[in-house]
């Protein structure tokens, strides 16, 4: 049993269930503590020691249900052989069990004259089948699953092919093969075999199912996320949007946790013997004056600003997206958005759900882009505010329509903050061609990087909010 | 602390019936969750929404096993001093001071400052020694005989360093103390963190703790809660409130009621000799139960269907 709760947990993992060994060894104490008899009370034990958040529990029910319910027909199967052992006690009927006997008796009739069918009797599949011997069953599944190379199944759609593969590698041609003979004989014994390649089959469907419930299912899902990370954002499409804003958000809380150490707030801090000491030497040892320790606070402020024109739409969404993440796990940021003006928008993503905040925020700020107006607006909203503690982020392409790109607002902001970063979604080969000027406005960057998916925003927001602390 | 020490705590159904008999009304998860923590030797780290009876988790848990509730309440900026121990600097300095006069006799016939260090050294770090610790709730917990309850509450509201401060005390039930040394619990204290989930716990102290969630009880657990805290009400309207309460909970609401505003709203009703729940009747009482003013005004505006449903029920 203790195996089967290593599976579990290993299934458990797929599923994105962060478990280490020591809480392993935990599950394995309470499971010893509380046995293995009341289902529920094992349940409830183990999602205490394996479960942390309450969306890992709901996957943790989903999970056990799903893999005990299995396990539990398992050991029905073992309990009911020892209950035939013992003839007074009534078992719970499986389809297979009840009058075995009778059911076989037309096979060895139809035998008798059937040199086919009597081979397939001799098959020890069929012999296994026939006394229900669920070890050796479950041992030729296993050597069936090594044999087709079952752990590699990745995908949901593969699932029949490997099913198939696995039917074909137990030799239940030979179990067809007489079948199809004894359908054209309308022969007695056909009812009796048929039964036991439906049982064969379901033998094998249900453990090609668990199997890929095992390592298929959650690394898929891990696929997806991996792909999706990895996917310029202006392709993905409409439906993936809410996995995406998940993952997105995830993200963002990893970065501030990460990250979120100096928003402590130390008020008198701990009373710093050794300076009061000193201080009390003159005095005579009295301490007359008191000296604290204290930490220096460190607030930094994050500004940033998002381009929503045309040209840079398919991103926006993303980066405002990002934005609002953002703004929702860190203090202290202000958004603005931009075209052709600029506005702040940290109202608008305090206030409404994040679709809602894009809907407006584009449908308020979005058409053609002009720069030099929109730094503009933002030096007149934020000038005054930036100093030795603020990063300026720009979320942008810098394609400016040719217009005046007002390089002199920048290299102001640049020389008031603390850093000036710039995303720009164009590959860094496309910088300065045609109408871009972001060689420009490069030159009043601490920092720019290409930024068109979610792992460079990822990387890129590390090592901004290493920067701002 | 062993099970055996505890016969109140023999078994899951005792301790369920345990608790009953101090009033506190549970589900088998979380008296399974109390058994293990005991087998174990484990904190239990609890969470759910405010008011659904975490703090009386380990209140009444001290009340079953006749122990000493220790409870340590967590806000922005607690630090060891203030959780753990401090040194009684008072007491450090009138000691000196008194005992200035008391140097002179000890160093007297000393001959060159070698010899009076040596001499001093004798007395080792007399100032640094238990007498002159304050002990604070997390140590105290680990200095009781008899053990204790341990209650940390809203440990969400603390700092990542006292997080981290509690991990050696989770995980071994000492603490160390630089001048003197490890002070181990002779018995280890029992321990329940409780979280509001203000932000998040870190994996490290959530890996120690055995992780119960109490949610919002279901109507018949509520029913038995409310006839155990007030046994006076009657059957009928017990009934219709706590349905009440159920269908406020499915509304959007701003703070939704929870178990310990149920148990003040019944409270209520039988102190104003309720009979049956009238529209006037939870209209005037509802601030009992909803605590800002939309709530209020989202309530009575569906007041009417709300009341209806539980009735046609």
């Amino acid at each position: 049993m203790q195996s089967r709760l290593v599976d579990f947990i290993a299934l458990l993992r797929s599923h994105d269930v962060r478990i280490s060994p020591a809480e392993t060894l935990d599950a394995m104490e309470v499971a010893a503590t509380l046995g293995y008899a009341g289902r529920e009370r094992l349940r409830d034990g183990l999602a205490m020691t394996l479960a942390k958040t309450p969306a890992e529990e709901a996957v943790f029910e989903h999970c056990f249900d799903r893999f005990f319910d299995r396990q539990l027909a398992d050991f029905g199967s073992t309990r009911r052989e020892q209950a035939q052992a013992e003839p007074a006690t009534e078992t719970i009927g499986r389809e297979l069990e009840p009058a075995a006997e009778g059911h076989d008796a037309p096979l060895l009739d139809a035998a008798r004259d059937d040199a086919a069918l009597r081979e397939l009797l001799a098959n020890p599949l069929l012999q296994q089948l026939q006394d229900n011997d669920q070890n050796a069953l479950n041992l030729a599944l296993d050597r069936a699953a090594e044999q087709v190379g079952l752990g590699q199944m990745q995908m949901f759609t593969q699932k029949g092919l490997f099913t198939h593969r696995m039917l074909e590698a137990m030799g239940e041609a030979s179990l067809r093969n007489v079948i199809i003979a004894l359908e054209q004989q309308h022969s007695p014994a056909l009812a009796p075999l048929q039964r036991y390649r439906d049982i064969l089959r379901e033998q094998v469907r249900d453990y090609v199912e668990r199997e890929y419930l095992l390592h298929a299912e959650g690394h898929n899902a891990r696929f997806m996320d991996d792909i999706l990370s990895h996917t310029r954002l202006n392709n993905l499409e409409q439906r993936y949007l809410q996995r995406v804003q998940a993952l997105v958000h995830k993200m963002a809380r990893k970065l501030a946790e990460r990250h979120a150490r100096k928003q402590r707030r130390h008020r008198r801090g701990r009373l710093d013997m050794g300076r009061t000491l000193r201080a009390g030497i003159a005095s005579d040892g009295v301490l007359f004056q008191t000296h604290w320790r204290r930490l220096r606070k460190h607030r930094p402020q994050l500004l940033a600003v998002c381009d929503v024109s045309g040209s840079v739409a398919a991103y926006a969404k993303f980066l405002l997206l990002f934005l609002y993440s953002l703004q929702d796990v860190l203090p202290r940021v202000r958004s603005f958005a931009f075209s052709s003006q600029l506005g702040e928008v940290s109202e608008l993503f305090d206030q409404y759900p994040v679709e809602k905040a894009i809907e407006l925020v584009n449908w308020r700020y979005g058409g053609a882009t002009d720069y030099g107006n929109s730094l503009q607006d933002f030096a007149r909203l934020a000038l005054d505010d930036i100093n030795s503690s603020t990063t300026v982020i720009i979320l942008g392409d810098a394609r400016n329509n040719h217009g005046d790109p007002r390089l002199d607002i920048l290299r102001s902001i640049y020389q008031r903050s603390r850093r000036v970063i710039w995303l720009n979604p164009e590959s860094r080969r496309a910088w300065g061609s045609g109408d871009s000027e972001m060689l420009r406005y490069h030159s009043a960057c601490h920092f720019a990087a290409e930024c068109n998916n979610l792992a460079q925003l990822e990387r890129v927001v590390d090592q901004l909010l290493r920067l701002t602390r | 602390m062993h099970t055996r020490d505890f016969p109140q705590l023999a078994s899951i159904e005792v301790i369920q019936q345990g608790f009953e008999t101090c009033g506190y009304i549970c589900s088998s998860k979380i008296a399974t969750a109390v058994y293990l923590a005991f087998a174990l030797r484990k904190p239990i780290l609890v969470e759910g929404p405010p008011g659904v009876g975490k703090t009386e988790l380990a209140k009444t848990t001290a009340e079953l096993l006749q122990l000493p509730l220790i409870r340590l309440q967590c806000y922005e900026g607690l630090d060891e001093a203030k959780a753990l121990y401090e040194w009684k600097y008072g007491k450090q300095l009138l000691y000196t001071q008194v005992l200035k006069e008391q140097l002179g006799d000890l160093l007297q016939g000393a001959r060159g400052l070698a010899e009076s260090v040596e001499r001093l050294h004798r007395f080792g770090d007399i100032f640094y020694s238990e007498q002159f610790l304050e002990p604070r709730p997390l140590l105290k917990a680990m200095q009781q005989e008899r053990g204790a309850i341990l209650l940390i509450d809203e440990v969400d509201k603390s700092d990542y360093e006292f997080e981290s401060l509690l991990l050696e005390i989770l995980s071994d039930y000492q603490v160390s103390i630089p001048e003197i040394g490890t002070i181990k619990a002779s018995v280890s204290p029992m321990v329940f963190l409780t979280s509001n989930n203000t932000r998040d716990i870190s994996d490290a102290l959530k890996r120690r703790c055995l992780h119960l969630y109490i949610p919002f009880p279901s109507v018949e657990l509520e029913e038995r809660i409310v006839r155990s805290r007030v046994p006076d009400i009657d059957n009928q309207l017990r009934h219709q409130l706590v349905a009440f309460v159920h269908s406020l909970r499915e509304l959007d609401l701003k703070k939704t009621p929870a178990i310990s505003e149920t148990i003040d709203w019944a409270r209520s009703l039988l102190l104003l000799h309720a009979r049956d729940l009238d529209e006037a009747m939870v209209q005037n009482t509802l601030n009992v139960l909803l605590k800002f003013e939309e709530d209020i005004a989202a309530a009575n505006a569906g007041l009417r269907k709300l009341l209806r449903s539980p009735g046609s029920a």
